[in-house]
């Protein structure tokens, strides 16, 4: 009886815009920015798979299709790129070393935590992109031989991490240049980071826009060079 | 029809990505390499942002739907993370922390640096 509900393309597409309705909805409803719908859809409907032994297959099946359309997605993140493209212009000695910095630290501090928490190499893998931008974290992880959903959990642990503990390391290691601060949001907590910088002033709000992408290419990139030095 | 031909121009910017990922064994993802087709497509002028607006627009603000069926794929990879949660969790909070404060410290630097030359 389920199993003629669940195997069908519909059940996994419905399932998936239903949620995310729903999320959106709290979100709204609430009106708490910490809501994240995309967290709240992923849980609901891993419980309710769990809980009615649905395979994850038969999930995918119409979820597949909402899948494929990471593509475009990642595509078109080139426009906020270039409509910020004068600030990279007229900042980009310091704008390109603070992110060529933060991506460093975060390849080489996943690596090192990882040995030192004991993580197999495949977790390490898929941990690696986890500063970075959704569409292209998840494009890297398969890439590199990742697992995409610890990748895309990971990506939003880091957002919500990010944009709640921002203030406090400003403060507190006098961060004050809308620059930096736009920067290191955007660098280390990707669109959720972006978010917190909007709040902040509209400059923080561009540079962090600006890095989201940035960041991103000059993390594939460096892990294209790691891999093809065999460094990793 | 406008957006059918903003959607054809960027499915085919995908496309030629995959292609060229493919066909010449690029280390970097195909919807990467689409990504920076677009973006140097924008910088010369070849397409307008017009000529993509609406439909791009739709797909950056609405982006976290395209990500719900990756991130449940997260329940066939749970064995991985069992025992591990813990490691994981310090992983990514003590990076993320790291990676904000390291960059935004170098930015700092260089801009008040350059600001006193």
């Amino acid at each position: 009886m389920i199993e003629a509900l669940t195997n069908n393309h519909l059940f996994g597409i419905l399932l998936t815009v239903g949620l995310f309705y729903g999320g959106m909805w709290l979100r709204n409803y609430f009106r708490k920015n910490w809501i994240n719908p995309l967290l709240i859809s992923i849980f609901v409907i891993v419980v309710l798979l769990q809980l009615a032994h649905i395979p994850y297959e038969q999930y995918m099946q119409g979820a597949g299709i909402i899948h494929d359309f990471l593509g475009p997605v990642t595509v078109v993140l080139a426009l906020p790129l270039y409509r910020q493209r004068r600030l990279l212009v007229k900042y980009k000695l310091a704008i390109i070393s603070g992110i060529v910095s933060g991506v460093l630290a975060s390849l080489v501090s996943v690596l090192l935590l990882g040995r030192v928490f004991g993580l197999n190499d495949m977790l390490e893998r898929s941990l690696l992109p986890h500063s970075i931008t959704t569409p292209i974290g998840i494009a890297l992880s398969n890439d590199i031989g990742g697992i995409e959903g610890i990748t895309v959990v990971s990506i939003i642990l880091t957002g919500l991490i990010g944009a709640s503990m921002a203030s406090v390391i400003f403060r507190l290691l006098r961060i004050t240049h809308p620059i930096a601060k736009g920067l290191g949001l955007g660098t280390a907590a990707h669109a959720i980071g972006t978010s917190k910088a909007i709040e902040m002033g509209e400059t923080e709000g561009a540079v962090s826009s600006l890095s989201i992408g940035v960041a991103a290419i000059i993390t594939v990139v460096l892990v294209a060079i790691m891999q093809i030095a065999g460094w990793y | 029809m406008r957006i059918f031909r903003q959607l054809a121009i960027i499915l085919s910017i995908n496309f030629a990505g995959e292609l060229l990922s493919k066909g010449l064994s690029l280390p970097l993802p195909g919807s990467i390499v689409g990504m920076l087709i677009l973006l140097i497509l924008l910088i010369t002028g070849v397409v307008k942002e017009a000529h993509i607006a609406e439909t791009a627009n739709f797909f950056l603000e609405k982006m976290p739907f395209f990500f719900i069926p990756a991130g449940v794929s997260v329940m066939v990879a749970y064995q991985l993370i069992d025992g591990h949660l813990a490691g994981v969790i310090g992983t990514i909070v003590l990076s993320t922390l790291l990676v904000m404060v390291v960059s935004a410290l170098v930015t700092q630097f260089i801009i008040k640096k350059k600001n006193n030359d």
